[in-house]
């Protein structure tokens, strides 16, 4: 049956179906969420970085008012089995061993000492005041040289140093033979800051453990309920099958909320000890301090070049810093150093990989963990240029790999339908840049100083197939009594809008109205396994709606050709009615298709009556996601802060399925790179203790610093027959920075500024221009 | 992040909070709009054991131009004084600075007294009383009402010569005079912000020299500080580049500012010489007499 499908939402700006339930403040999220008789928790945390944990005294908040249980952490562990929690226990790192609450000791600022239950959040605070913790204080190994020094106190004994994974060698092609060829190496040391994570909703969960039937339900806020599921049913040694995790709204992530976390956890042991639900919201303090932190890495990069700007073979030496406990910091670099060349031809490249431990908050996944690649390199191209005496453009152009050219990375990767020459040709097609270079000119002789940088990226949102398996996702659909198309898939949105996406997808491959399709989600008891990340949801489970609805519809199909009496060659679903070609009259609403199915006799024996399917979809030949961002800026050299007069960003993210979801998904991320550049640190002082623990000092950027982004998309370039969706996550947040530290330093070159590192605050500008002495 | 236990009082007269003050004192906090207080108690770094609301006192909230001067009630919010005419029309430093506290939301709640008596240093209000050699008018119930002028109200971070049993009843600031010219310049990190540096700066000019300026910085000390040796180098002078130029070296000389997250010690004198500078060139073209 060849059958145009009509696209009638696919590639609209539908209206986010999510919007009048959030933005009339009508959202559930877990804090919504209540049970009869729930009590509360609040934790008791490390004022110190490290420390032997001497004595805890919980006698005084025991007898505190509404108080009902007080733990610490050997009570704790005799709740629990012990294992890896959250990001940990999905990639099952586990040695080195931790308890849940500290036990011999505190590794970080806002590590966690005692749990306390109390009728309420303000009581539990009360009495966390009270738990008398006696520590023995051991220097705090604050920085990734200090935990790479032999003589650096121990964080874990059992490590037996400070180092998480490595050192670790990788080379790929004649590396000797590229640089013996180069007329030049350019080398430089560039670094990530810490900085983190900021979803509007923290992290929280209320657990409810029924004695009854030793039954537990988890209401969380995460980006799986299945991994919270299997974590929870682990570490409490529950049987999975008895362990329901749900959630419904989830106030964004990033990448934070994986699994069950060692709170969530403690909440749930206390709920069946107590026989009581408890309900455990983190607050914004414990949060910024505790809740996980990301991207702090060092890169020492050689480049082999040519005099004519050639890049030949890269050298790269990273150093993560991993903070406290196992996280994303031990496996980050396996991603970076496979996409490191990213999408230039460059012929060799050694890779040599540490993560370390230190008394900082545990590295966890923030929107493109892998980002210190994209952030190196595209410095990097600028620094090259600068150093020939050539464009940056020219750089790119001569060393970009063309889609026609069909490479494969030098780590391997293919490179096939990357569209990042012509997302550069694109920008620079939409910036006039002789023009901006004559006003930049005029400018800097008036002392105004304006600067314009560009970044190129691509994205594997999945990747292509000839790289790996792109995975397995399950979706199962059903037709509802009243026609409505029932959508239960494995993905957890968290501000992804899968209820408008997914139903724009469905609805027009089933033939029904956009109102006529209900996404489910978020029910580990209904919901398939799963797991919102890593920018896969657009192929993945576009690709599995779009399979799916064709299966449901060819069912129904089979099933109407009988209650129809015609050919099902001469049927077809629109609008929710399975209607006959040439005969108006005889058509049949899917209500009334299904209330047939109830009817006996209706339909011969042998005919499938279930109109319910499950699917798995496999990513078909997938593909990479992309583009280049332009940033055009202004720095005031008197007070050093920098003003972003034009953002302009050109991506390929495939077939796109709602246009204004996609773009709000790229200003989002792109904010966030702005924010990391101009003002988001995550800062400890010298002894560990941690200073951005408020939104006074952890700052987010406002509508009053973001410009108006311009987004354009590119024609997408079909690789797969059927799926061409793909990722848009991450795209935004991984290219920003880089961006805008190239355009800054486009406009300091009259002083000849490197940019070496990602976080440029109005004071470093100024000391990067000599305007004031370094403290 | 919730409040401590603490007993709450919302007093309707003046003399029920004067009298409530007598009892409790050192052990209380006034409650006058919450804008920083509650985040302080949230965060348990203020555990005032009593909490005396404000909010529904009469007779502090009023706003009216006087012989010379403007008098503002100590609870009469940020956002009143921002669009009243009055002070739009004889604070214009006071008018320029509103906007620059917060955000709008901030300004609907937050007092112009609250912000006077809770005395940050990087605010924008006391270095604002400061430069305008403003009067704090306070009032306990044993004592009667005294005068204290703005240069001696402010005594370090968060402490004003305000005692446990007094309540700040009204600011009384001197209404612009003709020839002079005011800005206010300050830097933050994002609009909203605490200011880093702020300056702001009164200068009046007659027949093309400097009469008067007078300079206060915020940011830059535990207090608002008032910069007296530049304000001496411009009086008699010319208005050119190089007085101002001249001034603001001066305004940020010897300063010893904080150095935290949002700027160096360093970067904050070489505000203070920026912004002086700018607001100096604002005031000045205020007047018609461009350096």
């Amino acid at each position: 049956m060849a059958q145009v499908m009509a696209q009638r939402f696919t590639g609209t700006p539908v209206k986010r179906a999510e919007d009048p339930r959030i933005l009339t403040g009508r959202g559930r999220y877990v804090d919504d969420v209540t049970f009869p008789g729930m009590v509360h928790a609040a934790f008791v945390r490390s004022p110190l970085a490290h420390a032997r944990v001497v004595s805890v005294d919980t006698s005084a908040a025991k007898a505190a008012p509404g108080v009902l249980a007080v733990y610490t952490g050997p009570e704790m562990e005799a709740l629990i089995e012990p294992g890896p929690y959250g990001m940990a226990a999905m990639m099952n790192i586990w040695p080195p061993a931790h308890s849940l609450l500290a036990t011999d000791k505190v590794r970080l600022v806002g590590d966690l000492v005692a749990l306390v239950v109390a009728e309420t959040r303000y009581l539990a605070e009360d009495a966390a005041e009270l738990v008398e913790v006696e520590y023995d204080p051991l220097p705090a190994v604050m920085t990734a040289a200090q935990a790479l020094d032999p003589e650096s106190p121990l964080i874990f004994e059992d490590l037996g140093s400070n180092v998480l994974a490595g050192p670790k060698v990788t080379t790929y092609g004649d590396v000797d033979r590229v640089f013996a060829r180069a007329d030049r190496v350019v080398r430089a040391t560039i670094s990530q800051h810490r900085h983190q994570n900021v979803p509007m909703e923290t992290r929280g969960a209320v657990v409810d453990y029924r004695k009854d039937s030793g039954e537990v339900e988890i209401w969380s806020a995460n980006q799986g309920v299945a991994l919270v599921a299997t974590v929870l049913s682990a570490r409490l040694g529950i049987p999975r099958e008895k362990v329901r995790a749900r959630a419904a709204d989830v106030g964004g992530s990033f990448g934070l909320k994986i699994g069950a976390q060692r709170e969530e956890v403690a909440i749930a042991a206390a709920s069946r000890d107590l026989g009581r639900p408890v309900k455990w919201i983190e607050d914004r303090h414990e949060h910024l301090m505790a809740a996980g932190h990301a991207r702090e890495e060092t890169l020492e990069v050689e480049a082999a070049v040519t005099n004519d700007g050639d890049i030949l073979g890269l050298k790269v030496g990273i150093v993560v810093d991993a903070g406290a406990y196992p996280g994303l910091g031990g496996m980050v670099t396996n991603i970076i150093e496979g996409m490191v060349p990213g999408p230039y031809k460059i012929d060799a490249l050694s890779f040599s990989s540490t993560s370390v431990v230190t008394n900082k908050a545990t590295y966890v996944a923030y929107r493109g963990p892998w980002a210190a690649e994209t952030f190196v390199r595209e410095r990097l191209v600028d620094l090259v240029a600068r150093e020939l005496g050539k464009d940056p453009l020219e750089i790119r152009r001569r060393n970009l790999a063309r889609r026609e050219d069909n490479r494969q990375m030098v780590t391997g990767r293919s490179l096939a339908g990357i569209t990042a020459y012509e997302s550069l040709e694109e920008v620079l097609g939409r910036i006039d840049l002789p023009a901006f270079r004559a006003r930049q000119e005029t400018a800097r002789n008036e002392g105004r100083y304006l600067g314009f940088g560009v970044a190129t990226y691509i994205e594997p949102a999945p990747g292509t197939r000839a790289n790996g398996p792109l995975g397995a996702e399950q979706m199962r659909m059903e037709l509802a009594e009243d026609g409505t198309v029932l959508v239960y898939t494995a993905q957890m949105p968290h501000g992804q809008s899968h209820e408008t996406t997914l139903a724009q997808v469905v609805a027009d491959n089933m033939g029904v109205p956009f109102e006529g399709v209900r996404i489910l989600y978020g029910d580990s008891a209904v919901s398939p396994p799963g797991l919102t990340g890593g920018s896969r949801s657009a192929t993945m489970a576009g690709g599995a709606a779009l399979t799916t609805a064709r299966l449901l519809r060819d069912k129904v199909l089979d099933v109407a050709a009988h209650l129809l009496e015609a050919s099902r060659d001469d049927l077809r679903i629109e609008n929710g009615s399975v209607l006959v070609a040439g005969v108006p009259a005889r058509a049949m609403t899917l209500a009334e298709v299904v209330g047939a199915l109830r009817q006996p006799g209706r339909l011969p024996e042998d005919v499938d009556t279930e109109l319910k399917v499950e699917n798995v979809y496999d990513g078909g030949t997938g593909g990479w996601s992309g583009g280049t961002h332009c940033a055009i800026v202004e720095v005031d050299l008197e007070t050093g802060l920098v003003r972003i007069e034009r953002y302009l960003v050109v991506e390929d993210c495939g077939e796109v399925i709602n246009p204004a979801i996609v773009d709000g998904q790229i200003r989002g991320g792109v904010a966030q790179g702005i924010g990391a550049v101009l003002l988001e640190r995550s800062a400890y002082d010298a002894e560990g203790n941690y200073l951005s623990s408020t939104f006074m000092d952890y700052l987010l950027p406002t509508s009053m610093e973001i410009p108006s982004i311009e987004v354009v998309h590119l024609e997408p370039v079909p690789l797969d027959p059927v799926v061409n969706f793909r990722g848009v996550g991450e795209g935004g947040m991984i290219c920003t920075p880089a961006a805008v530290c190239n355009a800054i330093e486009d406009a300091l070159a009259p002083f000849g500024v490197r940019v070496l590192e990602q976080h440029l605050p109005p004071a470093r500008i100024l000391e990067l221009v000599g305007v004031i002495e370094p403290e | 992040m919730k409040l401590p236990p603490f007993a709450y009082f919302a007093p309707s007269t003046l003399e029920e909070t004067l009298a409530l003050l007598r009892e409790h004192g050192d052990e209380s906090k006034l409650l006058a709009g919450g804008q920083s207080l509650v985040p302080l108690l949230a965060l348990r770094l203020a555990r005032p054991s009593v909490l005396v609301d404000l909010g529904h006192v009469a007779g502090l909230d009023h706003l009216a131009a006087g012989e010379g001067s403007v008098t503002i009630g100590a609870m009469v919010t940020e956002r009143r004084a921002e669009r009243s005419e009055v002070v739009g029309a004889q604070l214009p430093l006071l008018a320029e600075a509103m906007p620059l506290i917060g955000h709008q939301a901030i300004r609907n709640r937050g007092t112009v007294g609250g912000s006077i008596a809770h005395a940050d240093p990087s605010a924008e209000l006391p270095a604002v009383a400061v430069a305008l050699e403003a009067e704090m008018v306070a009032e306990s119930a044993q004592r009667g009402r005294r005068t204290i002028p703005a240069e001696s109200f402010f005594q370090g971070f968060f402490t004003t010569a305000l005692e446990p049993d007094e309540v700040l009843v009204e600011l009384r600031l001197p209404a612009g005079e003709s020839r002079t010219g005011v800005a206010f310049e300050e830097a933050a990190r994002r609009h909203g912000d605490f200011a880093m540096v702020g300056a702001a700066v009164v200068l009046r000019v007659e027949s093309d020299r400097i009469a008067d300026a007078r300079i206060a910085l915020a940011g830059v000390a535990d207090t608002p500080l008032r910069r007296p040796e530049a304000e001496r180098a411009l009086r008699g002078e010319e208005v050119t580049a190089e007085a101002f130029e001249d001034a603001a070296t001066a305004a940020a000389r010897d300063l010893s500012p904080p150095s935290d997250l949002h700027g160096t010690a360093a970067y904050r004198r070489h505000l203070a010489r920026v912004l002086v500078r700018r607001a100096l060139v604002r005031a000045a073209q205020r007047l018609g007499v461009s350096p």
